[in-house]
């Protein structure tokens, strides 16, 4: 069948819908109202609680820094740690920011487009926080030993001992990151702890960017 | 506009395009689960995007980009499920009887429709809806005579497979 056989088909099959489609009205208003609630409360609450936390840990790292300026052995840690805690802020509310403004009535290839970048960047994100989060174990003991138990790591602890630790951070990434890219590929749902797989395993930026070449496949003539 | 108003307004126009989510659904879901899923999704994102319809374009054009959009990127997006609506049995939208399993052609079509990937399954329920070039290029974002091209590369497709299929016989 040639296809405007098949259009006079879809026309015929558009009217018997006229006849007997029916849209369930109660069904439609609560599943409209109920998600713009549940969408924005949940948007409130992530933004809240990650922002607050976030906040706290600058403005208490703040202090920290300047109560024990200039003793660089502590207040170089603390500005890493604060320099690292201002970019996880600004990074996820650049990322709330950018999925808000996203507005569904721009043409398809556009807006198809901006998902997938938005996608690569939250990826991206979720890596640079797990790098962080093993390369600043280091800083963070020496800070925080300092401000709980005013215990100076550098003169308590001997200094093979630190960089043990270091070293013991960078294994285990190292280590999650060839789990990640050996298992990864299994994982198909979207339970957080398989998303994170697939996002530390490269999996998730490699489909993005298949999707983006797609795009950019269907827009040239 | 009064929020009811806006509200009644929004209604009036989603029953009157119905077949449009339907056929969206249809076409991007094979579960009747993930179609009503799907189609509460788009009555969602419809209803966010509302207050922007401008009536420059026809609400039916307006309706096809923002469902499509959202379509195309809900099995695509790592999706952390948003609440889910049901009422035991029933569905958001109910074709009775079940219009295209009463109709062979249109179930094949379905099917034909099913293989495709997203961006052309887009572009062709745009053009068996009747759509211009220009409406569909307008929808898509891409250029007339790209639509022109794909759609004549579609009908070759079709006439290839035809042909295939006989010559297997």
């Amino acid at each position: 069948m040639e296809l405007d056989e098949w259009k006079e088909k879809w026309a015929e099959y558009d009217r018997k819908l006229d006849e007997s489609l029916r849209l369930n009205r109660r069904l439609m208003r609560e599943s409209y109202t109920a998600r713009a609630r549940w969408a924005l409360r949940r948007l409130a609450a992530m933004l809240a609680l990650g922002s607050i936390l976030t906040l706290a840990v600058i403005v208490w790292l703040g202090r920290f820094i300047a109560v024990n300026w200039p003793a660089a052995r502590f207040t170089v840690p603390a500005i890493l740690l604060d320099a690292a805690a201002i970019a996880t802020l600004a990074a996820l509310n650049a990322q709330i920011g950018m999925a808000l403004n996203i507005d569904y009535n721009q043409p398809v290839t556009a807006i198809q487009k901006r998902l997938e970048m938005l996608r690569r960047f939250r990826v991206r994100y979720v890596q640079v926080i797990c790098l962080l989060m093993t390369l600043t174990w280091t800083p963070i003991f020496i800070v925080a030993m300092k401000a709980v138990l005013d215990v100076d790591v550098n003169r308590t602890f001997p200094i093979g001992w630190l960089i043990a630790n270091a070293a013991f951070g960078l294994a285990v990434l190292v280590v999650a990151l060839w789990l990640a890219r050996r298992y990864g590929a299994r994982f198909r749902n979207t339970a957080f702890g398989e998303r994170l797989v697939r996002d530390l395993g490269g999996y998730n930026l490699n489909a993005a960017s298949a999707v983006l070449a797609t795009i950019a496949e269907f827009e040239k003539e | 506009m009064r929020a009811e108003e806006r509200e009644a307004r929004f209604e009036k126009l989603i029953e009157e395009h119905k077949k449009i989510l339907y056929k969206i659904c249809h076409s991007y879901c094979r579960e009747p689960d993930a179609r009503d899923d799907l189609a509460q999704e788009i009555l969602f994102q419809l209803w966010r995007s509302f207050g922007g319809f401008d009536g420059r374009v026809k609400f039916s054009t307006w309706m096809y980009r923002v469902g499509l959009n959202v379509a195309i990127s809900f099995y695509r997006r790592e999706r952390v499920r948003l609440h889910h609506v049901t009422a035991g049995d029933q569905r958001l939208l109910e074709s009775i009887p079940d219009a295209e399993r009463s109709d062979e052609d249109v179930h094949t079509l379905y099917q034909w429709i099913e293989k495709m990937d997203p961006l052309n399954k887009a572009l062709i329920i745009l053009y068996l809806d009747g759509h211009s070039y220009s409406e569909i290029s307008e929808v898509l974002g891409i250029r007339e005579t790209n639509v022109a091209t794909k759609i004549s590369r579609l009908k070759q497709t079709l006439r290839d497979e035809a042909r295939t299929k006989h010559g297997t016989r």
